[in-house]
């Protein structure tokens, strides 16, 4: 059977190794650094497995060696901005667990694809790159599959269809400047553009832009985790049973889309070796210029990491 | 108007509310007294169901009113333990939530399942102060107690869980009673499959098992297991399954018990308690049975 890490036993981390489990691919391994978090978690999964017939090892733990040959290694381990702290300290934070995560993906699990969920993802999958040393097709970020996911919802919502009919595709960094494509946007195989008129389209894509802000907005502390996990479970199942699922996720980019040494989100197949193929989408004027400006924003933050962070 | 209706937007409420909605269940709306939490939980869940498929609506308000117009109604809110706590030490701080509920249900159809704890003294609580039929009021108490009981003897003997029924019944917690003769692995009893003193070792270990999980975890109980345990209620309630699941329910003369609300396997249908079945006890269970009758009831005359 096949092996997962989670790096985080948090909210993401934590329903990403729920629905992991619930799909009976792999043997989960959790780990944390709080003492007894992702211990209580682990047993609290396996008390509710009768119930919800999943049968998988599930094991929480504060020993990074756990991972030991893991298959896929997802790393959502990370702190959310606390009051008084500035973008940067939160960068240097993250980056700093990044870090120590990505050298012991690579100690003890030199063939796993790595699969970034903290953010900035974008950023953070860099530093996953750079420390494990990995083939570039191993490290793949998490965004385009949960942002593609958010705008598919609000479509299905305006038109009362079942969600699962709506296959939406969202490029371009993690962030306020991703780049929904509503042209390649379907329900039931008809172009979104056939069915909505272009300012409601673009009330749509506006709110996906925002979609995390949104859910931070309720919860107040707190955001957004059974979307995020979910849409992990969904790349960890691609890589698992070799997929070649066609998603939207970040990779490492060497002159796809005209971008150099930047990790953006653009359509790829995913499967057993991570990126498998990165699918080139003819983009119009419009939305060349959009990802453009996702791909200069991504661009400006792996800048400032150069201040706050030295390859170990 | 949802069908299920969740008081309470923490873990064990929102969990039970995805639970539902991947089973494709009913609709589920949340409610919570923090502003905001219950919509953006949903909204977070509903922007999952692109990729898990469900056609299920879950939705929050901040309006407890819309909220107990729901035809089954699950209460989630309270307070949680801290390591080194008793169940019974919430029973102070979770009962102005419990009479809250109870006076706004008086006279209601509503099926209403009991999570928050101390679930037997609450459910009592709920009964006695709504003045519903008992039937419509169940606590989740001996099924979660069940379910890691089946848990761990699968784990135990290495089959797969799916053989295993287990029935714990009693007060929820560590005075839970197992009965190892209902307990079977593809029918065959524990009793003729595990030695005694391993059998015993795994209904200490059940007793302790959501302990276990406070003192790990400090500042959370288990939410995994008790949501997915109410998701099932809320099922058996709405679809009318019949399923027998081991619930707390208001006694009223079982081994002669009244007055106060322990878990026995009772069919679940659309009224609720359709059925309480009564297993067979030995003098010993029966004693302990009554014995956490009478503690229980010292707690609720005090």
């Amino acid at each position: 059977m096949s092996k997962v890490s989670v790096i985080g036993a948090g909210n993401v981390g934590a329903t990403a190794v729920y629905y992991i489990a619930e799909k009976n691919i792999a043997e989960i391994v959790m780990v944390d650094v709080v003492p007894g978090l992702p211990q209580s978690k682990s047993v609290d999964f396996l008390h509710a497995a009768p119930l919800r017939g999943y049968n998988v090892d599930i094991v929480g733990t504060n020993d990074y060696a756990q991972i030991r040959d893991s298959d896929v290694v997802v790393l959502t381990a990370g702190v959310a901005r606390k009051p008084g702290m500035d973008r940067m300290d939160l960068l240097r934070t993250n980056v700093g667990i990044a870090k120590a995560a990505a050298q012991a993906i690579a100690t003890y699990a030199p063939n796993a694809v790595v699969i970034a969920v903290s953010n900035p993802l974008d950023v953070i999958a860099m530093v996953c790159l750079r420390e494990t040393g990995f083939a570039l097709k191993k490290v793949i970020g998490m965004a385009g599959i949960l942002d593609s996911a958010r705008l598919q919802y609000f479509i299905a919502e305006k038109l009362n269809v079942w969600p699962g009919d709506v296959m939406a595709m969202v490029l371009g960094g993690h962030g306020d400047e991703m780049v929904p494509v509503p042209r390649y946007t379907t329900v039931g195989g008809f172009p979104l553009t056939e069915l909505l008129p272009e300012d409601e389209i673009e009330q749509l894509v506006a709110r996906t832009r925002k979609g995390g802000g949104e859910i931070v907005s309720y919860l107040k502390k707190g955001s957004a985790y059974y979307a995020p996990g979910a849409s992990v479970a969904k790349m960890v199942e691609a890589v698992v049973k070799d997929e070649r699922r066609l998603v939207a996720a970040s990779a490492y980019l060497r002159g796809e889309y005209g971008y150099n040494d930047v990790f953006l989100g653009v359509p790829l197949l995913l499967g057993r070796n991570g990126v498998e193929k990165i699918i080139h989408l003819e983009l119009s004027p419009s939305e060349k210029q959009a990802l453009d400006n996702s791909a200069h924003a991504v661009e400006e933050g792996v800048r400032t990491l150069s201040g706050i962070y030295t390859p170990g | 108007m949802a069908h299920i209706g969740i008081v309470g937007s923490g873990n064990v409420g929102a969990n039970a509310a995805f639970f539902i909605a991947e089973k494709g269940v009913a609709d589920v709306q949340l409610y919570d007294i923090q502003e905001g939490l219950s919509t953006g939980k949903a909204l977070d869940m509903m922007e999952a169901a692109p990729i898990r498929g469900y056609m299920t609506k879950i939705s929050g308000t901040d309006r407890k009113d819309v909220l107990l117009q729901s035809d089954i109604i699950m209460i989630t809110a309270g307070k949680v333990r801290e390591p080194g706590m008793k169940r019974e030490d919430l029973f102070e701080a979770n009962r102005p939530i419990i009479e809250d509920m109870a006076d706004s249900l008086k006279g209601s159809a509503a099926k209403v399942i009991v999570v928050t704890e101390p679930v037997d003294l609450l459910t009592a609580l709920f009964v006695k102060r709504s003045g519903m039929n008992r039937r419509q009021v169940m606590g989740l108490g001996g099924m979660l107690d069940s379910t890691r009981l089946r848990y761990l003897i699968a784990h135990e003997m290495k089959v797969s869980f799916e053989n295993v029924s287990a029935l714990v019944i009693g007060r929820h917690g560590s005075s839970m009673i197992a009965l190892p003769e209902y307990s079977s692995v593809s029918g065959i009893p524990v009793t003729r499959l595990l030695p005694a003193e391993v059998l015993e070792q795994l209904v200490a270990s059940t007793r302790n098992a959501g302990d276990l999980i406070v003192e790990m975890a400090q500042r959370a109980s288990a939410y995994y297991g008790p949501s997915a345990a109410a998701a099932d209620l809320a099922e058996a309630i709405y679809r009318d399954t019949r399923r027998v699941l081991s619930v707390s329910t208001m006694l009223d003369g079982e081994f002669d018990v009244k007055g106060v609300a322990m878990s026995l396997p009772s069919v679940i249908g659309r009224n609720g308690v359709e059925q309480i079945m009564k297993p067979h006890l030995n003098a010993q269970q029966v004693g302990l049975f009554q014995k956490s009758a009478k503690d229980l009831a010292a707690i609720l005359g005090a």
